[in-house]
């Protein structure tokens, strides 16, 4: 059980001007792991995950992927580091002037430089894994959320990354269409990606993490697999995080 | 009927000479200030420090000398430097560097109206940041700037009349020649600004054109 990680993050501190935003957080995440940030909003989960792929600089921290540390100085690494880790952002952030076919396709063309055909044909296999084929056409702004969020996945996908961040994959979702992600994730997890993800859907949590990560004012407050976590947690504030969320979402069990 | 023989016969070839080098002046001219227009608006709002603080100097140069001023140094300044122009090529000079500076401002607009997620995802995907900007922000951007664009393009179609103030007798200047001489200033003015509401025409109809074109969902105009 002692694989090497394959990502690691160490000691990220994030401050806006005075308020600090993430306290000294760490984590590291071997193959085929999946691990989930929980925390009230404004906890520093957004700001951990986008510090991992440096969307956001941290002011401390170091990052390490295959076991090399990651220079955002050197801008040809951070952009061939950020083609090997994935980004799913809350709002989906698809490029709202293609198809959903080229927003796949866009990465693997511009970014990884591979022909046209070529492209084309990796971004259909791409979006028919997410279950869009009929839908490649379509513009951002002809698609449900459901359905953006999974275009959005398809083109994370594309570039085969090694790992993916999650970003509340469906907060900005509704009830109805948070099944058809979630259906998704899981068969990324089902095949062996390795993510880190950030939700408030602790049911989910509960049924596929190998680990949850409590955050809360920026500081990692309790780490554990999801039995302990969710249900036998020691800090107090985890507790009450806990059951203030089950008392909305419901009990998993 | 001699009134109009005469129009017929001599003032029309002249005008229409004129209408010619206009036309001549406008096309580039458009060209080159749509250009630097993208240009600035970028260094503006992607530029550093620098880049930034010299486009916005550029712009509240060329937005605050009045045009004819600028035409006037590009011609008859410039000479004293040892630097010499045609009063065409110093006309085109004079109205790209203007026009660009207008564009660039609805350029810049535009830019700014682009979520800033649309950057971290290209950014996320490995894009470098020229690329996120030609591939992602620009082909966004240009598509709202258009309109504000289009409205410099047919001022530059009637600025262009400033061109004959430097010896580039171009139409309006081929009418102020005839009407002196004949002294028909009402008809002959009247026409030439038919001309130029022709003009503005033709490039209005040609903008809602290119607009139709582009058109692409999520970005339409609504309204009627």
């Amino acid at each position: 059980m002692s694989k090497p990680p394959v990502l690691r993050a160490e000691n990220i501190t994030k401050r806006y001007g005075k308020k600090v935003v993430l306290n000294n957080a760490s984590l590291s995440i071997c193959e085929r792991e999946l691990k989930i940030l929980i925390g009230p909003s404004g906890s520093g989960k957004s700001t951990f995950l986008q510090c991992i792929n440096f969307l956001v600089t941290p002011d401390r921290g170091r990052v390490w992927l295959d076991g090399r540390e990651i220079l955002r100085t050197h801008k040809r690494d951070l952009n061939a580091y950020r083609q090997k880790v994935g980004m799913i952002f809350q709002d989906f952030n698809l490029f709202d002037h293609l198809t959903a076919l080229a927003n796949v396709e866009i990465g693997l063309t511009r970014v990884r430089k591979m022909g046209k055909e070529e492209a084309c044909e990796k971004a259909m296999q791409e979006l028919d894994k997410v279950g869009l084929r009929d839908h490649i056409a379509k513009y951002p702004a002809q698609l449900s959320g459901g359905q953006k969020q999974r275009v959005s996945i398809a083109r994370a996908l594309a570039m085969d990354p090694e790992v993916m961040l999650l970003d509340e994959p469906t907060s900005a979702l509704d009830p109805e269409l948070i099944t058809e992600v979630l259906a998704v994730i899981k068969d990324l997890r089902a095949n062996g990606m390795t993510m880190i993800m950030s939700t408030h859907q602790l049911n989910f949590a509960s049924e596929v993490a190998d680990e949850i990560i409590f955050l809360e004012d920026g500081i990692i407050v309790e780490v554990g697999p999801p039995d302990k976590i969710l249900y036998e947690p020691e800090c107090e504030r985890t507790i009450q995080f806990c059951s203030k969320m089950r008392e909305l979402y419901g009990n998993s069990r | 009927m001699g009134e109009m023989d005469f129009i017929q016969n001599e003032v029309l070839p002249s005008l229409f000479e004129g209408l010619g080098t206009s036309i001549l002046l406008i096309i580039p001219s458009a060209v080159f200030g749509l250009v630097i227009g993208v240009a600035i608006g970028v260094f503006r709002v992607f530029g550093n420090p620098l880049t930034e603080k010299l486009a916005s100097t550029y712009v509240a140069i060329f937005r605050g000398f009045p045009l004819v001023v600028q035409l006037f140094i590009w011609y008859f300044g410039l000479p004293h430097l040892g630097i010499y122009f045609s009063p065409y090529t110093a006309s085109i000079i004079g109205f790209s560097l203007c026009s660009g500076a207008y564009h660039s401002e609805y350029v810049r607009g535009a830019l700014l109206s682009i979520k800033r997620g649309q950057l971290l995802a290209a950014q996320a995907l490995g894009f470098t940041r020229t690329g996120t900007i030609v591939s992602v922000i620009l082909p966004q951007a240009l598509r709202r700037a258009l309109p504000g664009c289009g409205n410099e393009l047919i001022y530059l179609i009637k600025y262009s009349s400033l061109a004959y103030m430097i010896t580039c007798i171009e139409l309006t200047g081929k009418g102020k020649i005839i009407a002196s001489e004949t002294f028909k200033f009402t008809e002959i003015f009247m026409i030439i600004g038919i001309f130029y509401l022709v003009m503005t025409t033709i490039a209005g109809r040609l903008l809602q054109y290119v607009e139709f074109r582009l058109e692409i969902p999520g970005f339409e105009h609504y309204g009627a």
